[in-house]
């Protein structure tokens, strides 16, 4: 029997063997004294690729949301933004405006995960018996919600400046930026794929068949005896509190957060990442994602050679964002590699 | 500042909502969707009214009614151009849409007009009429110390203008009982031979004017720049959902409790904090939906 038989057949077992890699890979950059090189053209590519995974994270909750249990979350980036204020709250020292609490971020990184999951518990409580389009309304008034309390509260949140300070293990570790940079990325990298392989596992199990039996017909779903309403609560606090856990370690790459990180723009980033994908694939869903955090990429370059400004370009590009939303909802409705009639879709 | 003061901010701040939110709800009633580029309309209306007094450059009633005119078209148009194709993909595939043609036009705005905000030509915005008393540019003096300026007069009266003439629309024309019996059973007036695609475009032409018309209103209190409308349009959907979404008379009530609320919020908030008064609307419209989702008049939105 040789090596390569024995590695594991299905998806969430190649996705544990693959995180392990990169955390290990991580581990070797940040704790020993070798270092990376990043050539400053490929800089980009890296912040990109750390923003991508760390969205990817908060694309595979919602994933488990919509999906496959088909609640329409649109204010997904609250739950994101509530595991990073309150990572970076309790964990800062000396933040020039808000609450810089200074404990340990071990500490501050599991109580961002619990907010952010208790977050997702009362607001599941209130809203996810309302009708489809209700629901996304009351998650999209949360986000907005938290968003303006951010904003204003100087003292607690640190308004408009946010919350600096906050602690960077990986750079402490790893020492200069460039294998931080490198560090980062494999971390997280491998943190997202035990995302994926936990949400595989949860999804292929019997209870992802209850999820999307919900999705497909509640009625029907209910008539057999399952509480619809606490697998569809199971599901919302799933996703709200890997989207905190998300949030905490952005906060801690980052080691300054502020409501400008924090937009509906990650919501709509995230959203359309996931149906340009195909709901309900995860796999399909992170490509999707993919494709759209690739849009920033180029955009960055196009910036270079295009005969416009900054802020200009920020507005084509979400333009841009904006149209391949409206398209993709009325040409591919189950994504570029869905499958419509698992979704139940028309296409 | 007075209470009273507040009582008449909160009065003009409701009657511009009012206006708005009357052709949010018409839109929920009858296309049965949650419009969310909504918002954009508004600032379309009053790019198109600062444009007309700018360079034609025309007095502001006429501009006013040349923004209508062309916030019934942008309307009708995006409506025939996005939302007519998927009208029967139920209401999420909607929502979505608007929400992403939204994002488009809030950024193709800015693009074309710049961060910057736009304010309306003053020496064209006096309001003067052959035969009527000249309005003074000033705020008046209406009880003791309670100041009101002639805009802020404009936008109440605009308001119960624009009701009485919606009430007669709604209760005296064809189109109006047209409109009336969609939004209560489409089956059933399709069947009764009512052509629901054309009372589906009236509805978004009418949409349309409405929103330019608040979007003007708003212009001319403030200035408006390319997130104005946005900044409008979880107000506007709050109000509607309090009032009942899909009912006109509910949306009324709502615009005018939300505006109220609104103004008395910021006199009660500490100063540095009134920026936290939109979250005020917002959560009415959490509680809202939770206590009451039908509203005061409105359809049912929960799971049955």
């Amino acid at each position: 029997m040789s090596l390569a038989d024995r590695l594991p057949e299905d998806d969430s077992g190649r996705a544990f063997l693959f995180g392990a890699g990169c955390v290990l890979l991580a581990a070797l950059f940040a704790l020993t004294p070798l270092v990376a090189s990043v050539p400053g053209v490929l800089y980009v590519f890296f912040e990109v690729g750390i923003l991508f995974v760390v969205y990817g994270m908060l694309v595979l909750g919602l994933d488990l949301q919509y999906g496959h249990t088909g609640l329409v979350n649109f204010g997904h980036v609250v739950f994101f933004a509530v595991g990073a204020y309150t990572v970076a709250m309790l964990s800062a020292q000396d933040s020039f405006a808000g609450l810089s609490l200074g404990y340990p971020w071990p500490l501050a990184l599991v109580a961002g995960v619990l907010v952010a999951a208790l977050l997702g518990a009362t607001v599941g409580a209130t809203s996810l018996r309302l009708r489809d389009d209700f629901l996304a309304i009351v998650t999209l008034a949360t986000a907005e919600i938290f968003h303006t309390l951010f904003a204003n509260f100087r003292g607690i949140f640190g308004g408009d400046t946010g919350i600096l300070g906050v602690p960077q293990p990986i750079a402490d570790l790893a020492g200069d930026g460039d294998t931080t940079l490198v560090a980062t990325l494999l971390l997280f990298g491998g943190i997202t794929a035990f995302a994926f392989a936990l949400v595989t596992r949860l999804t292929e199990a019997p209870y992802g068949r209850v999820l999307r039996a919900i999705r497909a017909d509640e009625l029907v779903t209910r008539s057999v005896g399952k509480s619809v309403f606490t697998y569809k609560m199971q599901a919302f606090v799933y996703g709200a509190a890997l989207a905190g856990f998300a949030g905490g370690l952005f906060a801690l790459y980052t080691g300054a957060i502020s409501p400008g990180f924090f937009t509906i723009n990650v919501t709509v980033t995230v959203w359309i990442g996931m149906l340009l994908g195909g709901a309900s694939n995860h796999r399909a869903v992170l490509a999707g994602l993919a494709v759209i955090m690739g849009l920033r990429l180029v955009s960055r370059f196009a910036l270079d050679v295009a005969p416009l400004s900054a802020d200009a370009f920020a507005s084509v590009r979400l333009v841009v964002i904006g149209l391949i939303l409206v398209a993709i909802i009325r040409y591919r409705p189950a994504g570029i590699w869905g499958d419509a009639r698992e979704l139940g879709v028309d296409s | 500042m007075g209470l009273a003061q507040n009582l008449v901010f909160g009065l003009v701040t409701g009657s511009y909502i009012a206006i708005a939110a009357i052709g949010f709800t018409l839109i929920y009633g009858i296309v049965n969707m949650i419009n969310f580029a909504y918002g954009e309309y508004l600032t379309v209306g009053a790019f198109i009214a600062i444009l007309t007094v700018g360079v034609l450059p025309l007095p502001l009633p006429v501009a006013a009614v040349v923004a209508m005119a062309g916030g019934g078209l942008v309307s009708l148009v995006l409506a025939r151009a996005f939302f007519t194709p998927i009208n029967d993909t139920g209401p999420v595939p909607m929502l979505l849409t608007s929400i992403g043609l939204g994002l488009a036009l809030r950024n193709a705005i800015r693009l074309s007009a710049g961060r910057s905000a736009r304010y309306f030509d003053t020496e064209t915005t006096t309001y003067r009429f052959d035969g009527l008393p000249e309005l003074p540019v000033g705020p008046v003096n209406l009880l003791g110390d309670v100041f009101v300026t002639s805009q802020q007069l404009v936008v109440v009266v605009s308001a119960l203008v624009v009701f009485l003439a919606l009430h007669a629309l709604l209760t005296r024309t064809d189109v109006g009982i047209a409109m009336r019996a969609m939004g209560d059973n489409e089956s059933l007036a399709r069947v009764r031979g009512i052509d629901t695609q054309r009372i589906r475009d009236s509805v978004w032409i009418l949409a349309g004017v409405l929103a330019a018309l608040a979007g003007v209103l708003v212009g001319i209190q403030t200035n408006v720049n390319a997130d104005t409308g946005f900044s409008y349009i979880l107000q506007i959907l709050s109000a509607a959902i309090l009032g009942g979404a899909g009912s006109v008379y509910g949306a009324i009530a709502g615009s005018y409790i939300i505006g109220l609320v609104l103004a008395l919020s910021v006199a009660f908030l500490p100063t540095g904090m009134t920026g936290i008064s939109s979250a005020v609307a917002f959560l009415i419209l959490i509680v809202v939906l939770l206590v009451k989702p039908s509203g005061i008049a409105g359809q049912e939105v929960r799971e049955a």
